[in-house]
Parts: structure tokens; sequence; C-alpha cells
């Protein structure tokens, strides 16, 4: 809860000249509603009841000044407010995608893409409400403040009354819409959970024709939204309820206005024209305290959303920055033990030299030296054992027991954000993004070519209409898997790393294409550290050296043909 | 797959008229009719109620005119106290009621909507591309959400009070009301400018905000990516840009909509000082009281609030009403006929294809004159290089498209599963995935499923075990391990005809081992079409279908092709050539020359039987 409240100050403070010239301008506006009730009072008490037509015509031009003032203060103010709103969702929305994107990760992990998506646009919205509720709040407060002003110069006891009573509802609503703010959450992750269950489908739509599986994925929508629905009856009357009792509230408030007013203007204490416009001043309150009711409810959401987006900004990192400075970032998270490795920065330039001394991670088990330039190929019985591997050489993680060191530098003692300059760990499932082909290898003008025909996209090229500058949607839809493998690797040899590491980068590609880009791939990474992790013999036969990781551990080390010829069990992993 | 970029002729799903929009929403109304009559008539109750405030109020100003006694203000004062309680009350009950009359419409139109989108033929959402149908499913079902929860109980609220309101200035004297209704051409001449200039603004904000969800589904979901390239910072830009667009559409809509309020204020003006004149002449003549002439003015200046709140809603109204429509254009598209393929000639015949022509386009062809018979239980391996049409023929088996000429037809009550590149892991637990294939499947058959495609013991040790959540969001799953998955999942369908469209593609090789043994395990007992990717899978079948460019050019037993000289034996040597170590085009190879032949070499590796693979050693690896 503390950092939902510190975020939700955040969004105000951030915004506070917008917010302060809203308020004013608010106020201005209410001041300005304030006095219509008043001035009706006044035409009624001074023109119609005497029947004076210069009154009359002096009173309707006093009004049309009133109407002006506040229709300007009211489209000014009200500019501020959403400007400020917007302003304050906008830098929320970055704020948490810089979190996700953030170098040491973390941040995505146990949450569907689809709902930070959804935080970074709905509860950021809603953060950024706040300012506007607050203007509003602010606005009415000075409404009613005007209001018992006039009412207490007209009378002290109805004055007294109303800035007596005021308080009183305000803290009845708040206490309504407390229960509101609870049910308001959960009822929202249950529509979430329901229009995500829905998109989850449509998104299977092909494999679930395959198998004939419409009627148990209708019939299991159908079970989700059952569940969504009683979740929102639930908030929906809930919400009906606070609605008509402080409907209920505000009225009896009013008669009891008109009572105390009604007995005053009885004994003469005040005028006819006092009654009316004391008794149209507690109807305009209606406004105001309805505003308040309204801003109470935003205010709940804007908490709610609040604690949601803290709950991601400060989710530990997956990895520290660097041994000895997790500090700085403050976290929680569970480090493995530093033991006595000193923090250190990478020589200029990295020469590409890896050693994993006593590396134990997931079942992993791993001692391996590769020198720099090599190319070294990594068959892996189990696959899980490979992404493990990939992992802990990327730090998307960082291993339980042992020591990764690049050019004999600790990897944790690197910032992972430093040490992506130098390692890239390229993987099966990497991404796309929307733009076109050349924009996603993002080669250098001199290097495009070279890396285009190495990672034979120059064929993909040609079958497109417009070829490198073909456009590309969004994660690469519009492309075929073995297209979009392609793709992804010509921007891997692109980056140009001192030290690569591949992924099955080939397996959706036919057999011709995968021995050119075997080639390919050689050539442009001579004496470059490469490690790629694969199965194909068509890559492993360019490698200079291969490691067999069978059972969690080295198992055997040559190169390929000495491991095709001597070993069983690399054989059977490599030539079935 | 590249038609994705043009994008401009496509076929979109369909869209309802407005008059059959209306009518899907009165059938959906329909089993609620009591609750429905109920709820508005208590709202219309409490709205009316609410309205005796004003005369109320008005009586106890010619009380105090008329100079009465104190205790005469008793009665008023306890009414409006009822009033108030009563009016709290019926509103809060109309209020649930409307609210349940309008989530549980809601619920049934959307189960509706979702059931008929996952039964509009492929073929159809394809061509509409799939955002379309992803939009129609998210954006729209949302947007009538919305405004069922707020905009509709809120215009209700208004439109009610308005009409009450000039019924009850009518009641107080007509000529209040003719006074009141000058207002009435200035609110207009706005609403109608307003809505002129709302609907295309809204309609481009609508475009920023899709374009910055996107954004920021590719950046997020990409994250991984982002932060291997070290593109944080280009993606970080990228998001800031779409949001400071929606966010400069979203001010100018704002501006808009205060400009609008700004003309409304001078419609409330003009119909307020008629409302006193009107007073003051007709109490100056003796035709009304002076209470009576406040009672109207207040009438009036109370609907300030809900003509405002009704004039801006007109265009939620509208854009959930567009919303609706494109909601209502899928439920209403006719249930896809039940594949009515005619009976093969002998039950011995599985499939029966002949004369089977296809094109996705008119005048390209990508399959022409197909005949093509698979025997019950039968093996058939679809082979051909990239483009010579197995996935479209694997496809019109499968039903997906239906073909230009020819037929497709099956023996009795044949089934017909497929299994393609795309795969999907469902959110959510492993076994609820597992069970889509077969809703009543118990654990013992899921897992003797898994076993099946040897998946059981990597899916135990998972953290929950079958109960882990994956999919997006979920636990994540290798490539290979969702190909298990899938298969997993066509054994629990349990078809009679497999058709599998390069199961293996992505996995990666070791992968594309394993699910090797695991395909033979799921389409055991059954007739399958295998679109072969990897030649060794095309060895293990009874037969081999080799196609190029929409035809099939030979046919036969693996045994006999890959010796014969022909278009297999082409391809086979193709892929087996780089089954070697030895190939001269490779710089790093020359170190190892000719090890490929040597003895060690020829012993079959363990995973494959040697009947698997029948043909001699040195031909597999030169």
């Amino acid at each position: 809860m503390g950092g939902g409240r510190e975020v939700l100050w955040r969004a105000v403070r951030g915004q506070r000249r917008d917010v302060l010239v809203g308020s004013l301008l608010g106020a201005g506006h209410q001041a300005g509603e304030v006095a219509v009730p008043v001035l009706i009072g006044v035409v009624i008490d001074q023109a119609v009841a005497s029947g004076d037509l210069t009154a009359l015509l002096g009173w309707l031009a006093a009004l049309a000044a009133v109407y002006v003032g506040l229709s300007f203060s009211f489209r000014y103010g009200a500019r501020a407010g959403e400007r400020a709103a917007e302003q304050a969702g906008h830098e929320l929305r970055l704020e948490l995608v810089r979190r996700v994107l953030d170098p040491r990760g973390g941040a995505e992990q146990g949450r569907l893409p689809g709902a930070l998506t959804t935080i970074a646009t709905e509860d950021a919205k809603r953060v950024g409400a706040v300012n506007m509720a607050a203007i509003m709040g602010i606005g009415a407060l000075f409404g009613v403040l005007v209001g018992a002003v006039v009412l207490l110069r007209i009378s002290l006891p109805l004055g007294l009354l109303v800035l007596l009573g005021t308080p009183l509802l305000l803290l009845a609503g708040h206490l309504l819409s407390k229960p509101l703010e609870r049910r308001s959450d959960a009822e929202q992750e249950r529509a979430a959970h329901a229009s995500g269950v829905a998109a989850d489908l449509v998104t299977g739509l092909r494999v679930l024709k395959g198998i004939g599986a419409e009627s148990a994925a209708v019939a299991r929508y159908q079970r989700t939204s059952r569940e969504s629905l009683v979740a929102t009856l639930r908030a929906a009357r809930a919400e009906a309820w606070q609605y008509g009792m402080v409907l209920a509230l505000t009225g009896g408030f009013i008669a009891v206005v008109a009572l105390i007013g009604g007995r005053l203007a009885l004994q003469g204490d005040i005028s006819l024209g006092q009654l009316v416009s004391a008794v149209g001043l507690a109807l305009f309150l209606l406004g105001p305290l309805e505003v308040f009711s309204w801003v109470n409810a935003e205010l709940a959401q804007g908490r709610a959303s609040a604690t949601r987006i803290a709950d991601v900004l400060t989710t530990p990192p997956a990895v520290a920055p660097r041994e000895g400075a997790e500090s700085r970032a403050g976290n929680s998270a569970g480090l493995p033990e530093a033991g006595a490795l000193s923090p250190g920065a990478l020589p200029h330039p990295v020469r590409g030299e890896l050693r994993l001394r006593g590396v134990r991670c997931d079942g992993l088990t791993l001692d391996l030296h590769v020198s720099p330039g090599e190319i070294l190929g990594v068959v892996a019985t189990d696959p899980a054992h490979a992404t493990t591997l990939l992992r802990c050489l990327g730090r998307q993680t960082d291993p339980d027991a042992g020591v990764i060191e690049l050019d004999g530098v600790p990897l944790t003692g690197v910032d992972p954000a430093d040490l992506r300059l130098e390692v890239l760990v390229a993987e099966h499932d990497a991404d796309l993004f929307e733009g076109t082909l050349r924009s996603n290898v993002a080669a250098s003008d001199g290097a495009l070519e070279r890396v285009l025909v190495a990672a034979g996209v120059d064929e993909v090229a040609r079958g497109l209409p417009l070829g490198v500058d073909a456009p590309v949607i969004e994660r690469g839809r519009s492309l075929s898997g073995g297209q979009r493998q392609r793709v992804a690797l010509a921007r891997a040899l692109a980056a140009d790393r001192a030290v690569l590491v591949l992924h099955d980068p080939t397996t959706a590609v036919d057999t011709v294409t995968e021995a050119r880009i075997a080639g390919g791939l050689r050539e442009i990474r001579q004496g470059r550290t490469t490690i790629v992790v694969t199965t194909s013999p068509a890559l492993l036969a360019i490698t200079d050296r291969v490691v067999l990781l069978d059972a969690g551990r080295v198992a055997d080390a040559a190169p390929h043909a000495d491991l095709v010829r001597r070993n069983a069990v690399y054989r059977g992993a490599v030539l079935a | 797959m590249t038609d994705l970029n043009s994008g401009v002729d496509r076929e979109l799903l369909p869209t309802a008229t407005p008059a059959r929009t209306r009518a899907a929403v009165l059938e959906l109304l329909r089993p609620h009719r009591g609750l429905a009559i109920g709820g508005f008539a208590v709202m219309i109750g409490a709205t009316a109620i609410g309205l005796l405030t004003q005369p109320l109020l008005g009586h106890i100003v010619d009380l105090v005119a008329s100079r009465s006694a104190l205790d005469s203000l008793t009665v008023p004062v306890i009414l409006l106290v009822a009033v108030a309680v009563v009016q709290g009350g019926a509103t809060g009950l109309g209020l649930s009621l409307i609210a349940r009359l309008g989530e549980t419409a809601l619920a049934r139109l959307r189960e509706r909507f979702v059931g008929r989108a996952l039964r509009l033929p492929l073929e159809q959402v394809e061509k509409a591309g799939s955002g379309d149908l992803t939009a129609r499913v998210t954006g729209d079902v949302a947007q009538v959400a919305e405004a069922m929860r707020t905009a509709l109980p809120e215009l209700a609220r208004s439109v009610l009070v308005i009409v009450l309101t000039m019924v009850a200035l009518a009641v107080v004297d007509w000529r209040f009301l003719l006074a009141a209704l000058l207002a009435v051409p200035f609110q207009a001449h706005t609403a109608r400018w307003y809505v002129r200039n709302a609907v295309p603004l809204y309609a481009r904000q609508r475009i920023a905000g899709g374009a910055q969800q996107q954004q920021l589904l590719e950046s997020i979901g990409g994250a991984a990516t982002v932060r291997a390239f070290r593109m944080e910072n280009e993606h970080v830009e990228r998001v800031t840009e779409r949001s400071r667009r929606a966010v400069d559409l979203t001010m100018r809509g704002v501006w808009l909509v205060l400009r609008f309020y700004s003309r409304l204020h001078v419609a409330e003006y003009i119909g307020l000082a008629a409302v006193l004149v009107a007073g003051f002449l007709m109490v100056r003549s003796g035709m009304t009281s002076i209470g009576t002439a406040t009672a109207a003015a207040l009438y009036f200046h109370g609907l300030f609030g809900p003509v405002n709140t009704a004039l801006v809603l007109i265009d939620d109204a509208q854009s959930a009403a567009a919303s609706l429509a494109r909601l209502v254009g899928v439920i209403d598209q006719p249930e896809p006929p039940e594949r009515t393929a005619e009976a093969t000639a002998t039950p011995e015949e599985a499939v029966a294809v002949a004369g089977l022509g296809h094109a996705y386009e008119p005048g390209r062809p990508v399959l022409h004159g197909i005949d093509l018979t698979i025997g019950r239980g039968e093996r058939v391996a679809l082979v051909g290089a990239s483009g010579a049409g197995k996935t479209t023929l694997a496809r019109l088996i499968a039903g997906v498209h239906v073909p230009v000429t020819g037929s497709v037809r099956f023996g009795a009550r044949e089934r017909v599963a497929m299994i393609t590149q795309d795969v999907h892991v469902f959110a959510g637990s492993l076994a609820a995935d597992l069970r889509l294939a077969r809703p009543g499947a118990t654990d013992a058959e899921l897992r003797e499923a898994l076993t099946r495609v040897d998946a059981l013991t990597w899916a135990e040790t998972l953290p929950e075990g079958l109960d882990t959540i994956v999919g997006e969001g979920g636990h994540r799953l290798t490539a290979t391990q969702v190909q298990q998955i899938a298969l997993a999942r066509l054994i629990l369908t349990d078809p009679p005809i497999a058709v599998l469209d390069e199961a293996t593609a992505e996995a990666g090789s070791a992968g594309a081992r394993v699910l090797e043994k695991a395909i033979d395990q799921a389409i055991e007992g059954r007739t399958a079409l295998i679109v072969a990717h990897r030649l060794s899978q095309a060895a293990t079948t009874d037969r081999v279908v080799v196609m190029d460019d929409g035809r099939i050019v030979q046919t036969g037993h693996h045994n006999d092709l890959h010796t014969t000289d022909g278009p297999y034996a082409a391809l086979w040597n193709t892929w087996t050539g780089h089954r070697t170590t030895s190939d001269p085009d490779f710089p790093n190879s020359a170190d190892s020359p000719g090890t490929a032949t040597s003895p060690d070499a020829t012993r079959s590796p363990e995973s494959l039987s040697s009947s698997d693979l029948p043909d001699s050693p040195d031909r597999r690896y030169h």
C-alpha cells in the first residue's frame, strides 16, 4: 500500500502547475455556479415579487456576466485538469515500460504481457485521472465553502448547518465507498481474466480447429464469463446502493436546510428572496456533493491502480546489477552468494574468452573453457539444459553456484546492460518487431548486405515486393516461421558482439538453405567467439569443437567429426 | 502469409445493419423482460418522486410569502425527507436491477459472440486477418461493456429526469415549458456540431489507442529480445511516441467537449432568462404565484446537469452501437454447414482425393489435379520443396479450405484432426489445456496420453505438476514440450485420421527426434498423412508422396524411391548430404576428411531400430 500511495502522490506532484491552475479556475467556476441560484433568488425577490422591470433587466445582465465567467473558468480549468491527468498517465506508462525493459529484468515474471499492458494503459490512466478528481474535488469544496459563506451572511444558523452537515455527508460517502474499492479490485481482475481467456482462445484458433475442440473451448469460456458475471454483479449492486444512499442522505440534508430556512423566514429573520437563495443553494450543493462521491470512487480506483503499478515498479530484479551494488537497487531478491568476488569492469576490447567454473544451475553442472575467437558447438541431450546455459550466459539468471567469467571478469560483476553490449544470446524464440526487414536487422549500411547473405535473408527479401524494405507487422507475424528465423539470425549477426550465442537458429529453414547459412556463419564470425547451441549437423560441422552435454554434465568434447566417430550418444543426438 | 502486408482489400468479417443490431439487442433482453420492465418502472418512479422536491420547496416559499404558522412547515419538510428516502431506496433498487439486466445480457452477448467466433470457418478468419477477430473479442466487447455499465444507466437517468421535468414544468404552467423550450434549438445545434466533430476525432483516438496498445504488447511481450539487443531506449522511444500521440488526440477531444459545454452554457442562460422573464410577467399579471415561479426556475436550474450529461453521452452511445454492430455481425454468421463429404467407394479407403485443385487467389492455382487415396491405417508422407503445395493439400484434406475443384471423400464416419505449424499453449493449467481435446478426461487418461508422447516425466516435475499454469504468462515451455502437448491433445481427441503438418519444424533438432518418437506413438492405429520436413520421417512411413509445383510427381515406398533416379532421390541426397562432416564447402571441415564413411559411423544410432531405416548406412552418411 505504501508504494501505491507514493505512486499516487508522485502523479499529482509532477503536475502541480496544472493542478494548481485547474483548482483555481475550478473554484472560480464553482463560485459562478453558486452565484446562479443566488441570483435566481435575487431576481425573484427584487424583480418578480416587486414587478420592477429595470431591476429585472439589471439582474439578468448580472446573471449574463456570471455565466461568461463560469463558462470560461470551467473551460480552461478543466483543460488544465485533463492535461494533468493525461500527462501523469503518460509518464507512469513510460516509467512502467522502462522498468519492464530494465536490463536486470524481473518485472514481467509471473505476469501476462497482456496484464502488464493493461497496467500500463488502464491503471496508468486511472492514477493520472486522480489529478482531475483532485481538481474537481477542490473546486467542489470551494463551491461548498462559497455557498456556506453566502448562507452564513444570510443567516448564521443556516450557514453553520451547511458547514457542519457537509463534512458529515462527506464522511458517510467515504465510508460507503470503502467496500466498493475492495470489490472493484476483484471485479477488474475477473473482467480482465475473461477478456484474456477470449483473446487467448482466438489466438489458438487454428489449434482448436485442428483437433475439433471448438465446443470444449466455448464451454470453458462460458464458465469464465459466468464467474466474471457473478463478480461484476456484486460490484454493480454495491455501487447502485451506495449511489442510492448518498442520494437519500443529501435529500434529507436539503429538507433540514428548508426547515430551518423556512422557520427563519417565517420569524422574519431572513427575507423571502434569501429563503429562495438558500433553498436554491441547498439544491445546488447536490452537485458538489455528488462530485465528492464521484471523487471518492475515483480515488478508490486510483489507489487500487496505484498499488498495482507500485507492485510492478518495485518487483525485485532477476539479477543484481553488480555484486556489491545491490544496495543501489534496494532489492530483496534472493541473490546468489557473492563469495570473494570483487566488482570489475570488462576490458576494452573484449577478447571473448569464456570460462565456466563449477557452475551449477537447474540440474546443470558445468566446467567449460571457450577460447577467444573459438566457434564452439554445444549439443545438449536435454533441451532444458541448453536453455539454462543460455539464460546464465545472457545473465537472465545467475547460477546457484560457481562462476562464469568473460576475459577473467565474473559476469556477476558486470552490469547486465554492459554485458549485453559484449555478449549476445540470440534465443530460439526471439521476437521480431513492427517495422521493415531492414529496421529489424538494424545493420549499419556497410554490413547489411553481408549479414543478409550470411543469414539467407537475401532470399527472403527477393520474395517480397519491397525487398528489404518490406513491412513487418508486430512480432513478425507477416512472415513465415522460416523467414522470421532468418531475419532474427541476421539481426544477431548484425549486432556484431564480441561473443555471440546462437540457439537453434535454423530449425525452420530447409536443408539447402541451412547449409548455406552454416557456411555464411562460419565466415562472418571468423575469429569472434561464437557458441552455437544446436543439434544440426550442418551447423556443428562448421564449429571448431563441440561440447556434448549429457545428464547435465560435459560428457565429451571434440571436433564434430571425432564425436560422430567415437561417441554413440552424440550420434544419437545429432545424426538420427 | 505475406498477404498480411497488403491488407488493403481484406474481406473483413461482417457488420450487422442498425435494424438487425436493434433486433439482436431485443432478443438478448427478451428472456429478462420482467427484469427490464421492473427495473425501468422503479427508475421512473424514483425520478418522478425526486421531482416532487421542487414543488415542495416552492410550497414552503408560498407558505412563507403568505405568512403561515410555523407548524405549517412540518408537513412539507416531512414529505421532503420521505421523498429523499424513497428516492434513494428506489434509485438503489432500480440501478441494481438495471445493472443485473445489462450485465446478464452483456455476458450472454459475449458468450454468443465467442461461441460463434470460434466456429467461424478458418478460411474466413484468415481472409479478414486475425487482427479483426481479436480486435472484436477485446476492443468491441470492452466498448459495449463500458457503455452498458456507465453510459447507458447515466443516459437513461438523465433522459428520465429531462422528460419528467418537462412534464412537471407543463403541469406547473404550460407557459413555463414554452419559455424553457427556447433553449432547445441552441442545444440541438450544439449537439449536432459536437457529434459531427467528435465522431471522426474519436475514431482517430481509438486507432491511436490501438497502436499504443499494440506497441506496449510488442515491447513488453518481447522484453527478453529487447534486452538482449540493448534496444531498451529505442523501444521506450517507440512507446513514448505512440503514447504521446494518443495523449495529444485525447486532449483534442477534451478541448472539443469543453467548447461543447461552453456553447451549452449559452443555451442555459437563454432558457433560464426566459423562464425568469416569464415568471416576472406572469406574476405581474397575477397568472401565477411567486412560489410557482420559484419552482419553475428551480426546475429549469435542475435540468442543467442531466441535459449536459445526456448530450455528451450521445457520442458514447454511438460508438457502443458501432461496436455492437460488429459483434452482432459475427453472431449472425450462419452456422458453417456440417462437412457433408461423400463416403469413399470402399470402407478400406480412409481418404479418397480426386481431381483436387486449389487457388488462394483467382488465377494463381497452387494445386492441380491431385488424385490420392489413403488406405485405412496407412501412413503417408508428403514431401517436397517449400512451396510445392504440401501444406495446401494437407489443409484441404483436413477441411480447413474448401477446394476450388475436385473432391475429398472419407470412409464412413471418419473424423480428421490436424496438427499445424502454428503452436499455441492455452493460458491456464496444463491439465485444462489437455482437457480441451477431451473435456471429460480423467487425470489417469491425461497421464496416459502424456506418457505416450514421453512428456509425463517433465510434466510431473513442473512446479505444480499438471496443475501448473502454462501458456502466456505461465510456466514457459520449450518448443519440444509445446509440440508434445499438441500430440498429447491429438491422442486425447483420438481421431481415426490424423494430418500432421511439419509438427517438428520449430522444435529444434534435438527436440525433433523426441518428437518423431512421440508422433509415432500419437498416430499409432490411425490413418496418417504427414507433411515431412525431415526425410528420416518419410523413411518410416508406408508410402511417400512427392510433390512439386502443386502436383504429385512421384509416389512409392521410401526403399524403392530413394534408389531410383527421380525427384525423391534428389531430395534424399540433399538431405543426407548435409548429414556428413566432409563437405568441402565448409572451411573448417578439412581436418575430418572422410570420417563419416569409417566403420564406426555406419552403426545405426540407438534411437532408431534397424527396421526404421532399412537403407544401407553408407548411403546415409555418404
